[in-house]
């Protein structure tokens, strides 16, 4: 049996046309190599 | 592929030929992401559009520069009905490679239909605003404003899954079933919505089983009476088992019977009811137009004797009139009085046409008597004929002329008797008498008039008259002489007369007689033949 309330909050609203920039600007765009180059980085300082 | 360090081309060997830095990590992770760019768009070929988001998003958390899966991204996002986040991930692939980027294709596609970008935001408004609904507890409200979204934008997955979580809270599984059959559509392998799915069938099975139990509770030998009863929400639901809806010619069957019940509930029912009605109307409207009529008779009836009454008075009015007008009436009365009292004064001595104008005036004695030897006082107006100035001047007037116009009658009369001319003696003596009705003198030559004319019985009346009224007038004692002379005359004539009618009785019982004999001789002459 589903629970309607935690399936409920598994919903969240979709973004809309005016709020796109604002989508845009939080979307999350890091990745693996970011990590990596990151790593690297680090190692050469040390 | 190219070194995440110093950009330079790869080669086969472990580490960059250019910097140095060790590539092996790297090259295991940009393997992995071309992993899950294959996977994703493997599921997105056979659309598993949510499976694809997981690989595609997975691709791209390994490495963001992978242009394909983010446009790839970006195209089922789309497909599943959520445009801005296909525009999101486009606009960022476009920004990482601005030339030579199928996400311009996309974009511009989707750009060059205006209206339906506006409908599909116009939907994802609606999508947000039954969430709020049903976060807030108003499923009905919610339900409605999904159902909207669904018929403008009707490949937006999410809607379709919330939809089909609330009739399960409504545990309307065959509807949720339905709904989310349809989201299944677009998206074969949502992960949620198999899920609710799966919900909504054991929902049915539950139902289901529960319907059997009862109706094995129930006993086997019931038909397809029995029903399957559930609570949807505030509703109690009572579903037949067996019975499907009747189609076809039992229906029209079924509604041409009601037709038929109908006309007869109207024909026996109500029918009567209003022909009942509408004849007693009739029978009141005949009722009051009876007693109208009724009146109106008694009305005309009554009108009737008042005209008769009317006509009556009216011919009374009319004789009177005829009376007061006329040749004899008042007024004609009247004008004989005025021309007698103008011809009196005028003419004095004409006293016997004034006599004569006063003549024509019908009195009580002339009215008695037409012919005037059996008047004996003065000619007296009646008082409820005329008025008293009538009256008045009329024996005004009578007076003045009447005892000479008697003697002028008188005088004339004797000359035409000494002249022999006894008519017009008689005709001027009679005038005498008429105005002076105890005149001797006038009676005696009237009598002797007669007397000489042969008209013996007027004569005898004429000297009778002066014999009885005036007796001690010098004339008396030669009228009853004449009168006894007369009478003597008038005696043997009276004898002469009987005799001859018994003369003629005898001759007629003589004859009579004879007739008898001969009549008994006849008879004796009968009975001898026949012995």
């Amino acid at each position: 049996m589903i629970d309607f309330e935690e399936e409920l909050k598994k919903f969240h609203p979709s973004p809309e046309v005016e709020d796109a920039e604002n989508a845009i600007r939080a979307l999350d765009v890091t990745d693996m190599v970011d990590l990596i180059v990151h790593l690297e980085e680090r190692n050469n300082l040390q | 592929m190219r070194c995440f360090n110093c950009g330079s081309q790869l080669t086969n060997t472990p580490y960059c030929t250019n910097c140095g830095v060790d590539i092996r990590e790297y090259r295991r992770i940009m393997w992995t992401s071309n992993q899950y760019y294959n996977d994703g768009l493997t599921k997105a070929k056979v659309r598993d559009l949510s499976g694809a988001v997981l690989s595609l998003r997975a691709c791209l958390k390994l490495n963001r520069t992978n242009i394909e899966a983010r446009n790839l991204l970006g195209l089922v996002y789309f497909e599943m009905g959520e445009a801005v986040a296909a525009f999101s991930e486009w606009v960022v692939s476009k920004s990482m490679k601005p030339d030579k980027n199928l996400a311009d294709d996309f974009m511009e596609t989707v750009q060059a239909n205006p209206g339906r970008l506006a409908t599909i935001n116009q939907s994802i408004k609606k999508y947000n605003q039954a969430l709020q609904y049903a976060k807030q507890g108003s499923l009905d409200l919610s339900v409605i404003q999904l159902k909207k979204v669904l018929q403008v934008n009707p490949n937006l997955v999410v809607a379709y899954e919330l939809l089909g979580l609330l009739y399960l809270q409504a545990e309307e599984y065959g509807r949720a079933k339905r709904i989310l059959a349809q989201a299944l559509k677009i998206d074969r392998n949502n992960t949620r919505v198999l899920y609710y799915l799966k919900e909504a069938d054991e929902g049915l099975n539950a139902r289901y089983e529960g319907g059997n139990s009862r109706k094995r509770g129930r006993g086997a030998g019931r038909e397809s009476t029995d029903a399957i009863t559930y609570t949807s929400g505030n509703e109690t639901i009572i579903q037949p088992v067996n019975s499907g809806e009747r189609r076809g010619s039992s229906a029209i069957l079924n509604i041409l019977i009601g037709v038929l019940i109908g006309c007869a509930l109207i024909f026996f029912l109500v029918l009567p009811g209003r022909i009942r009605r509408a004849s007693g109307e009739m029978d009141e409207q005949l009722k009051e137009v009876s007693d109208e009529l009724t009146l109106k008779n008694a009305d005309i009836e009554e009108q009737e004797k008042k005209i008769k009454s009317l006509e009556n008075e009216n011919s009374e009015l009319k004789g009177t009139l005829g009376d007061l007008s006329g040749s004899t009436g008042m007024t004609e009365r009247y004008d004989h009085l005025a021309e007698a009292a103008l011809n009196y004064m005028k003419n004095p001595d004409d006293v016997t046409g004034t006599e004569a104008i006063l003549k024509q005036i019908p009195t009580e004695s002339a009215s008695m008597n037409s012919l005037a030897i059996d008047a004996i006082s003065m000619p007296e107006l009646d008082p409820a004929i005329y008025s008293q100035a009538f009256r008045d001047l009329y024996n005004y007037v009578d007076s003045g002329v009447a005892s000479k116009a008697a003697r002028t009658y008188i005088d004339r009369g004797r000359e035409e008797f000494e002249r022999k001319e006894y008519q017009a003696a008689i005709a001027d003596l009679s005038r005498a008498t008429e105005i002076a009705p105890l005149n001797d003198e006038a009676w005696y030559y009237l009598a002797e008039s007669y007397k000489e004319s042969g008209d013996s019985i007027h004569a005898t009346q004429a000297y009778s008259r002066i014999v009885n009224e005036m007796a001690d007038s010098d004339y008396a004692d030669r009228a009853r002489k004449n009168l006894s002379n007369g009478a003597a005359a008038e005696t043997q004539d009276t004898a002469e007369t009987v005799q001859e009618e018994n003369n003629q009785d005898a001759l007629a019982e003589a004859l009579a007689l004879q007739a008898l004999q001969q009549a008994v001789a006849g008879a004796g002459n009968t009975d001898t033949g026949a012995e």
